[in-house]
Order: C-alpha cells, then structure tokens, then sequence
C-alpha cells in the first residue's frame, strides 16, 4: 500500500503538466481566435497611464515601482513587528526574510568588514529588497498584459473584442490598419469598442525594463559612493580624482598619475552607465524574449524561460548590491596608501 | 547626397545589429570566467561561497562590455 502512494501522486503530477501543455497547444493552435498570443510591441519609455499627480504623468513603470515600495514596506513591517514581539524562532515569511537579509550581510561583512558594513548595510540592503522586490514582482500574471485600450499611434493595430460588458481584449486574427492615423478622434459611446486599431496599454510593466530607475538607482549608488569615501577618509578622498600631491612629489611619474586622476573621473560615470544599463539590458531583454518566443512557440518553451526570469531577476538583483559593495568598500580605502606600498 | 528614407531605416537597423557583434566577447568572457569558477570549486569546495562571489563579480565586469553594445545599439536605434 505504502509502495504505491508515492507513485499514484507522480502521474497526477505528469497528468496535470500534460494537461497544462495541451491546454497551452489549445489555446495557441486550435482554440477561438482570442486566446491566439499576439505579435509583441516593443515600447522603450513607460506608457502614461492617464493618472497624474501635480501635473506629473504616472507612466505604468512608477506604478509598478510603488507596488514594489508598498510590498517591501508591508514585509519591513512585518519583520519589524516580529522583532518587537520578542519571539526568536522566526516561522514562514520572517524566516525567509532573515534568511535573506543574513545572506545580504554576510556578504557585506566579507568585503567591508564589521564596523563600516554596519554602516552601509542600510544603503545597498534596501537597493537589494526593491530590485528583487520588483524583479519578482514583474514576472506576476497580468502585468504587462492588462490595461487600458487605446488607439495605436501607428495606425496599426488588432480589432476589439468585448468579452463580457466593459471588458475588451484585442484578436490576432482581426489586424486593422488605419488609413488616416491623425486627425481621426475615437468615438467613445456606451457599448462601442474604445477603438478600431487597438493597443493594449498596461497598467503595470515591470520597473527595471525603464531607464529612469535603473538609472536613479545607479546615481544613487555612486553618490552615496563618494559620500561614504568622504566619511571614511576626510577631504582627503578626493585627492585620489586630483592628486595635486604627485605633481610635487618629484616623481618622474607624478604627471602621469595626475592624468590617471581624470580617469577616475570617467571611471565614476561610467560606473553610472554600466550600473543603469546592466539591470535595464537584462530585464528588457528578458521580457522582450518572453513575449517573442511567446508569439512564435506558444507551448512547453515559455513556462522554462519563466522559471529562467525568476532566476535572472534573483541574479541581477544580487550582481548590483554586490556591485555597490565592492565599489563602496573600494572608496574607504586610501588611495595614496595603497600606492606608497608598490613603489 | 540624398538617400531614401527607407535604405537610411534599414542601414540604421543593420548598424545596431553589427554594435551587437560586442557581445561575442562578453559572452566568450562570462564563459571563460564560469569555467574557471566551476573548475575552483570542484577542487576546493570548502571555498566556494568566496569563489561564487569573485565570480559572479568577474562576471558582472565582463558583461560590462555587452552592456555598453547594448547602449550603443539602443541609441542607433530609438535616439538617432
């Protein structure tokens, strides 16, 4: 009896994958032409969303970026309120949580060491939870996918479909091309499809496939950079960029180093652009090939590349807190120290 | 002289795909360094927390370069 338990779950788990992947084969091949997946759109800037907030459009990126904010804030508090509890076993969430953030500190602790980690665990710790927060975020069903309808700015588009009252979706098979793409005002009426060569315009697409976060990010981690460079060492950090020093020195060599002391310049904003487009170029590219291989091959392949989405937005997450350390860690150490040692 | 504006679209596409010819090397790069990373810690398995770390930041660096590829062919593309 005992024998055979194990193996009757095995094939209802087979079961249920094969009748996942055939529903999948249904719907792409032989199903009603709505559930057909259509031709990805690719669309760099976040899309309005229609809401504004003192005159400033809400694109659906900052949307979801303030679902990231809101869940990591309901996990702080959480936490926050575990530890106050005065419990010491965590049990399910928490525990994950401090398993999280355990990792995040060893890892600090092995490359700053206790004292300064302490200090910057704040900074590239809450980086971490939010590019995570939001990776993961992002891979939920239905962003990316639901939201308002609207006319195609190309005048290319697919016809609307209504599913039940209110709710459209756009049909693969019913492409609309629209002769006179300006000028032409959507006749909105009770009833009526919202547009004749539509365009889904989600209400949430994830954070990091838009370049201001990873971009605002970047600045962040490179501001804070210096700012942390100046508390370890003083005024002083700053004559690593012009060391005035190597010119008097009488060093044969001292012009050269003063030359090497622009590069650094360079090298803190092309810190920035190597931050910002490391995390856009991944999740772009990634959510770009869900949807392409999504379009071409619509079974079996799409659920393994998801699982490979989870695992990159993991990674990612992890390669720029990483990142920040080294850089953060590099910054309180003398430079001129360090060079005195080698000649 | 004047070309047409489709041959200038096509031209402009056919640029970002070459800008991406960059990535070869980070891609022989990010292979070379997980080759090494994997051969340290078949050896000494006891250091591998240290070794992943190195690694995946050898990693980080050397994608650097697809990285600035990729910008390069976005700019091609959307800003010119």
């Amino acid at each position: 009896m005992s024998d055979t338990k194990p193996k009757k779950r095995f094939h209802v788990k087979t079961l249920l994958i094969l009748l996942l992947v055939a529903a999948g084969a249904y719907a792409a091949f032989w199903g009603p032409s709505i559930l057909k997946p259509v031709n990805p759109v690719v669309v760099l800037p976040g899309e309005h969303t229609g809401l504004s907030l003192f005159g400033l459009e809400i694109t659906n990126t900052m949307l979801a970026t303030l679902l990231a904010d809101v869940i990591l804030i309901v996990m702080g508090f959480s936490a926050w309120r575990f530890a106050k509890s005065g419990q010491l076993v965590p049990k399910g969430f928490v525990n994950a949580f401090e398993a999280i953030v355990e990792f995040l500190w060893n890892s600090i602790e092995s490359s700053a060491g206790a004292k300064w980690g302490r200090r910057i665990m704040p900074v590239v710790a809450t980086i971490f939870l939010l590019i995570f927060v939001a990776n993961m975020v992002k891979l939920v069903p239905g962003f990316e996918s639901i939201g308002w309808m609207e006319e195609s700015p190309h005048g290319e588009g697919y016809a609307a479909v209504q599913l039940i009252p209110g709710v459209y979706t756009i049909d693969k098979t019913q492409p609309v091309t629209l002769e006179h793409a300006e000028g032409e005002e959507a006749t909105h009426t009770e009833g009526e499809a919202p547009c004749q060569a539509c365009e889904v315009v989600p209400w949430f697409r994830g954070s990091a496939t838009d370049l201001n976060f990873t971009i605002a990010l970047a600045v962040i981690t490179v501001v804070m950079t210096q700012v942390y460079g100046v508390w370890a060492l003083g005024p002083g950090y700053f004559s690593k960029f012009m060391p005035f020093k190597e010119l008097v020195s009488g060093n044969p060599f001292g012009i050269i180093n003063f030359a090497v002391g622009f590069l650094e310049i360079i090298l803190e904003f092309a810190k920035i652009l190597s931050f910002a487009f490391r995390l856009f170029g991944n999740i772009f590219a990634g959510a770009l090939l869900l949807s392409i291989i999504g379009a071409l091959l619509p079974i079996v392949i799409p659920p393994v590349l998801y699982i490979f989405e989870v695992f990159f937005g993991i990674i990612q997450a992890y390669v720029f807190f990483l990142l920040a350390v080294v850089f953060i860690s590099g910054a309180l150490v003398s430079h001129s120290d360090h060079g005195e040692e080698h000649h | 002289m004047e070309f047409n504006e489709f041959f200038v679209l096509g031209m402009k596409l056919l640029g970002a795909g070459m800008a991406m010819l960059g990535a070869i090397g980070a891609g022989v790069g990010v292979g070379i360094a997980a080759s090494g990373g994997v051969q340290a810690m078949g050896r000494n398995p006891d250091a591998a927390p240290i070794i992943q770390t190195n690694m995946i930041l050898g990693m980080a660096f050397a994608e650097a370069v697809a990285i600035y590829a990729l910008a390069v062919a976005l700019i091609i593309i959307f800003a010119t």
